[in-house]
């Protein structure tokens, strides 16, 4: 029974690493075995052979530079007034009635659609691409904001205000830690859409100011397969330290929100 | 500090637009440092007054007055009184201390005085040693401590107890009225306590309110003259027997006919 236990931890432990591996390696087999041309599909070892390229003349770092700079700087601006706008809704029912119509409506754009309005009014340098994905990545804020702010138990603002606290004081020591929870989800689906609006944005505009999207854009067009791959390769691992390092910064910022 | 609560009466609104009457021009004067019971089946309104007399709720009309009766004061939130909840109500982002000390942070004593004073209120419920845990990491009984110890740091003169210990276990349940016997012995606050435990309202209390089913009216007031200090061995005596007898007669007519009620309603739907 304890042998098998033991037996299941290490293959929980050891099989995703596993499977990863497999699956380069059976990549690698394939493509040598099959013959296959580089320009469709490379081999891992062509690809890392690009990728430490990339890295040796400094492209790619220079480029996930200026992508990461983008990124945080849409989020930054979505996160900043997403919240802001959340909580005055979630605290105030008039500004909640008069944003209700606008969200609405504006929610289910798809904000890529937003691209060639944004070229006309703001060209295709830096500022266009910040504000693709701060528009983006404000709806999902202001509304997990809102959502958290409402469903904060009213039970505790009473005891809140039983205890002593004036109104201001239970909304800043009751009703925000409560909605954290939730603002936090809000903050990691933002983070998701402004990767994803950021690399779209710049594969779309000012291919002569970098970026990991035009990047890989301009690798595409002259058939540089493999370093499509290394682009791409370079990208997930950025999205998923990202990811990983908001999770642990959530952790914490909020220790109570995990062991409820 | 006296209560006078004078005919406060509780109409709630469904959403439907029909109108229900939780409390029915309940009248009683709270004596300063008595323990007072209410105790009455589910429904009844009790925890609704004490709402009311803490100023957390507002009545539908009717009156309290707190303090001396040359010079009353109405009852409002944060006032002269405080509630130990059901639910503990406890902040789940504070550690243990910071909830404690909520009260004393919110009007701005230091950190240091206010940690200092939580610390020891902490140590006399028990829960030395868990200043730093989070209510999430506690028992159900060590939660209701923390609410207690949260509640009487600020030394209000009235300790309003909505069903504190209703969702314990029995052990936990008997080792809390201990404890709160005791407190009370220490402290003499005026306390108003709701309960739907016939044993718990008579070993706790001078007077046990004893309420009507809906509409929640006084049914009898029954005072009880056990001698104090109190403890959990009294439940044994004749004493202690006849009360019980009394009210457990008082409290079955009461539950038997809402139940008769609700299958009267029961039937009308149908």
């Amino acid at each position: 029974m304890n042998e098998e236990r033991s037996w299941s931890g290490l293959a929980e432990k050891v099989l995703p690493a596993l499977s990863i591996v497999a699956f380069i390696g059976a990549w690698q087999i394939f493509v040598d075995y099959n013959k296959i041309a580089p320009i469709y599909l490379p081999s891992p070892l062509a690809i890392s052979e690009a990728l430490l390229a990339m890295i040796g003349d400094g492209t790619l770092f220079t480029n996930l530079g200026a992508t990461l700079l983008r990124i945080f700087a849409g989020f930054a601006l979505a996160a900043v007034t997403g919240i802001f706008f959340g909580l005055l809704m979630g605290m105030s029912r008039i500004v909640a009635r008069v944003a209700d119509p606008w969200i609405a409506a504006l929610y289910p754009l798809p904000k890529i659609s937003l691209i060639p309005l944004l070229i006309i009014w703001l060209g295709t340098g830096e500022s266009y691409k910040i504000v693709i994905s701060a528009i983006t990545a404000f709806f999902p804020i202001v509304m997990s904001t809102y959502a958290g702010v409402r469903q904060v138990d009213r039970g505790l603002v009473k005891a809140a205000l039983d205890l002593g606290a004036n109104a201001s004081q239970a909304q800043l020591t009751v009703v925000l830690p409560g909605a954290i929870p939730t603002i936090f989800a809000g903050l990691q689906l933002g983070m998701g859409v402004t990767i994803i609006l950021v690399v779209a944005a710049e594969m779309i505009g000012g291919s002569a100011r970098g970026g990991m999207g035009s990047l890989l854009i301009q690798a595409g067009q002259v058939m540089e397969t493999e370093k499509v791959f290394a682009a791409l390769v370079a990208l997930t691992l950025m999205g998923a330290a990202i990811m990983k390092g908001q999770q642990w910064l959530d952790h914490r910022l909020a220790p109570w929100a995990d062991h409820r | 500090m006296d209560i006078s609560v004078e005919n406060v009466t509780q109409i709630w609104k469904s959403r439907n637009g029909s109108k229900v009457t939780a409390l029915d021009q309940f009248s009683h004067q709270f004596k300063s440092g008595q323990f007072s019971c209410i105790l009455g089946p589910s429904g009844c309104g009790k925890s609704t007054l004490a709402q009311i007399v803490g100023g957390i709720e507002k009545a539908t009309t009717g009156t309290v007055s707190i303090g001396a009766a040359d010079n009353p004061a109405v009852t409002s939130i944060g006032g002269p009184s405080v509630m130990v909840w059901q639910s503990q109500n406890l902040f789940p982002w504070r550690t243990v201390i910071d909830n404690v000390a909520y009260g004393l942070e919110m009007a701005g004593v230091s950190r240091a005085e206010r940690y200092e004073r939580a610390r020891v209120l902490i140590a006399s419920v028990g829960l030395k040693g868990f200043e730093s845990h989070f209510p999430s990491q506690l028992s159900g009984g060590m939660r209701q401590r923390v609410a207690l110890a949260r509640a009487l740091i600020l030394d209000r003169p009235i300790l309003l107890m909505d069903e504190p210990f209703g969702a314990l276990d029995a052990q936990t349940k008997i080792v809390m009225q201990e404890e709160l016997l005791r407190i009370f012995d220490e402290t003499h606050k005026t306390v108003i306590f709701v309960t739907h435990s016939i044993d718990e309202a008579i070993l706790l209390g001078d007077e046990v309110i004893v309420m009507t089913a809906r509409p929640g009216r006084i049914k009898e007031v029954l005072p009880v003259n056990l001698p104090r200090p109190r403890s959990v061995e009294m439940i044994g005596t004749p004493e202690f027997g006849a009360l019980f007898d009394h009210a457990f007669h008082l409290i079955r007519d009461e539950v038997t006919k809402a139940m008769a009620e609700q299958n009267a309603a029961a039937g009308a739907k149908l």
